[in-house]
């Protein structure tokens, strides 16, 4: 057994587990956050999406010992101050989720996205959500929704 | 006593204190709005529906990552099934060896084929076993099933289960296996199993008043769904011998007669819950795993959650029918369609499924949206050693209009036509006749295609 010890969403979790558990198990199985998905288990689909020290991962792909002393953000972290986060908001409202089942993992990934530039070009949104599969939307109205998030979030910015 | 009392009311304070905070903490989800559109799509006393953007009642909980779909419930007890498959296409079971397994350690229950009170299953025929007791017919066929205490053990278990096979002779072609000296999929039954034809006005006449007659031949591959969420369910089979049964099935009634046939027990002592899917595109809409979950929930006295591998989704579950399409067609010079046969041959795998509506709507709709007086329009569904074939999107239309516009291009490139000119010479239009003798009305065909042209500059662009 390995002792693991992340700061998940702002709160230090610890779990002591088999060496061969995925960040995706500790998350799910250990934590109880059950927000990352698994939709194919080998790094395809990106439904168990998760950002590790800001950085954007798959969580089927990664050992929990690899996060040990590590910043993870699952979707269950994204909704701040008792606000939804601009994406969860547009995402509601715009109907870019209908099963919802790759929901999560496409918000973290469009998060990553406007974390680094909150001014993306359409091609730069289709590259960022690249590893994230859906099959319903046909992805046009997530596309729309996170520029749409991202230009509510440019005049939230001018604004504040 | 008193003090009791006090507890008591301490702790309902303390529950009622925790349910404000957790409702405060985020706003509530909004109704329905209608989105500001200036002037107005509709007069506003005509406004219901049209021009109104509907909210998704269950788009919050799916941003905030808290949809509950069956991969994240978790019963108290709850063991993880896992099931042998066949991974042969074709082959009868001499002999299966479950003890290796059954001896691991966190191993709870096995069950196999036998086992099942009625073993077969299906939407039309009941020809699907829930998992095989005899004859295999396609790789993805189950075997056996085990519940341990963790995926992990249950999969290492299923490792340990020895099949031995007669290895059968397998016919995975359809046009193949319609020859009489075909290997049957099911024995003795001939490997076609449903068929339909369609026939309106005399062709023979229309083709012999036609300038020139066109031949064409189209297939189509097979489809998977691939649904985000693989198939899931939890069985709970209680001590007072109830069986409640989460599932991520489409059609919860069917899926519950199913349920009831398989495990002969009386309907009112299953409770079938259809949960949030995650995507169904036609390929949950029956019942898969199910009976075996809740048999292996009865023996182990414990719920058991089953959840399909990736790869899984691709061999154990229904496909979309690879079709092949023949089809001839007579026109006049200037393109007018006299008269057009089609022959549909749907490669249906090893089990009927959803087959019979699939052949049913792609017989009737092969000829295409135009105006032919004389039409025939024939299809088969054969049995080959593959996955099985079942619903998916649109029921075989799909295909069959895959290979009648493109029949139509191959035509109006043949006579020198523009393709939008030949389908407006011969479309639909109001008080048309379809192949079934249906009258049609609020037929908008040739506008539709008027303004699809005109919107991407179809002329332009010929």
């Amino acid at each position: 057994m390995i002792d693991v010890t992340v700061l998940v969403n702002g709160e230090t979790r610890r779990a002591a587990v088999p060496a061969e558990t995925t960040l995706l198990t500790l998350l799910r199985d250990h934590f109880g956050l059950t927000g990352a998905k698994s939709g194919c288990d080998v790094g395809d689909c990106g439904a168990c999406t998760v950002l590790v020290d800001d950085v954007l991962a798959n969580a089927c792909l990664m050992l929990a010992a690899q996060v040990d002393g590590r910043r993870v953000l699952t979707i269950e972290g994204v909704a701040a101050n008792r606000a939804l986060h601009p994406l969860q908001k547009v995402f509601e409202d715009q109907g870019a989720l209908q099963c919802g089942f790759c929901g999560p993992g496409m918000i973290l990934s469009a998060k990553a996205l406007l974390d680094r530039d909150i001014e993306p070009s359409r091609h730069q949104i289709r590259d960022a959500l690249a590893g994230n599969l859906c099959r319903c939307t046909g992805y046009a109205k997530i596309i729309d929704a996170v520029a749409e998030a991202a230009r509510i979030m440019r005049s939230e910015r001018a604004n504040g | 006593m008193a003090d009791d009392q006090g507890v008591i009311e301490r702790q309902r304070a303390a529950v009622e204190a925790a349910w404000r905070v957790e409702h405060a903490r985020l706003p509530s989800a909004p109704g329905r709005t209608a989105p500001a559109v200036s002037p107005p799509a509709v007069p506003a006393q005509q406004i219901r529906a049209v021009g109104q953007r509907a909210t998704r009642p269950d788009s919050r909980n799916h941003g905030l990552g808290q949809t509950k779909y069956i991969c994240d419930i978790a019963l108290p007890g709850m063991l993880h099934a896992r099931i042998k498959r066949a991974g042969i296409a074709s082959g009868r079971i001499k002999r299966i060896d479950t003890s290796a397994a059954e001896a691991m350690p966190g191993v709870k229950a096995v069950v196999v084929g036998r086992e099942l009170p009625v073993n077969s299953f299906g939407p039309t025929f009941q020809d699907q076993p829930v998992l095989v007791d005899e004859v295999v017919r396609h790789a993805g066929d189950g075997v056996a099933a085990v519940a341990a205490i963790s995926e992990d053990i249950a999969a290492a278990a299923v490792e340990r289960i020895v099949v031995d096979y007669e290895p059968l002779p397998a016919v995975l072609d359809p046009i193949e296996a319609m020859r009489e000296d075909a290997p049957k999929v099911h024995p003795p039954e001939s490997n076609i199993y449903h068929r339909l034809t369609i026939r309106r006005g005399d062709v023979a006449k229309g083709f012999a008043q036609s300038d020139h007659v066109f031949a064409g031949r189209f297939t189509s591959q097979m489809v998977e769904h691939v649904p985000m969420e693989p198939h899931a369910a939890i069985a709970d089979w209680d001590a007072a011998g109830r069986l409640t049964v989460w599932a991520t099935i489409g059609r919860i009634t069917l899926a519950r007669s199913d349920l009831a046939r398989t495990l002969q027990l009386p309907m009112n002592r299953i409770r079938l819950i259809g949960t949030i899917v995650g995507g169904n595109f036609g390929g949950k809409n029956e019942i898969s795993q199910e009976p075996a979950l809740a048999l292996l929930s009865k023996k182990a006295g414990r719920p058991v959650k089953g959840v399909f591998s990736r790869g899984e989704e691709f061999t154990a579950t229904t496909v979309r029918h690879p079709f092949i399409m023949e089809y001839r067609t007579g026109v006049t010079r200037d393109g007018r369609i006299l008269a057009r046969t089609a022959r549909l041959i749907l490669d249906g795998g090893a089990y009927c499924s959803w087959s019979e509506t699939t052949l049913g709507k792609s017989c009737i709709l092969a000829p295409g949206p135009y105006k032919i007086d004389n039409v025939s329009s024939e299809a088969v569904a054969v049995y080959t050693n593959k996955t099985m074939s079942g619903a998916m999107r649109g029921f075989g239309a799909p295909q069959v209009c895959f290979a009648y516009e493109s029949h139509m291009d191959d035509i109006a490139a043949a006579l020198g036509i523009d393709p939008l000119t030949i389908r407006l010479r011969n479309g639909f239009e109001e008080g048309s006749v379809s192949p079934t003798g249906q009258v049609l009305h609020s037929v908008v065909l040739k506008d539709t295609l008027r303004r699809a042209a005109e919107r991407f500059g179809w002329e332009a662009h010929s």
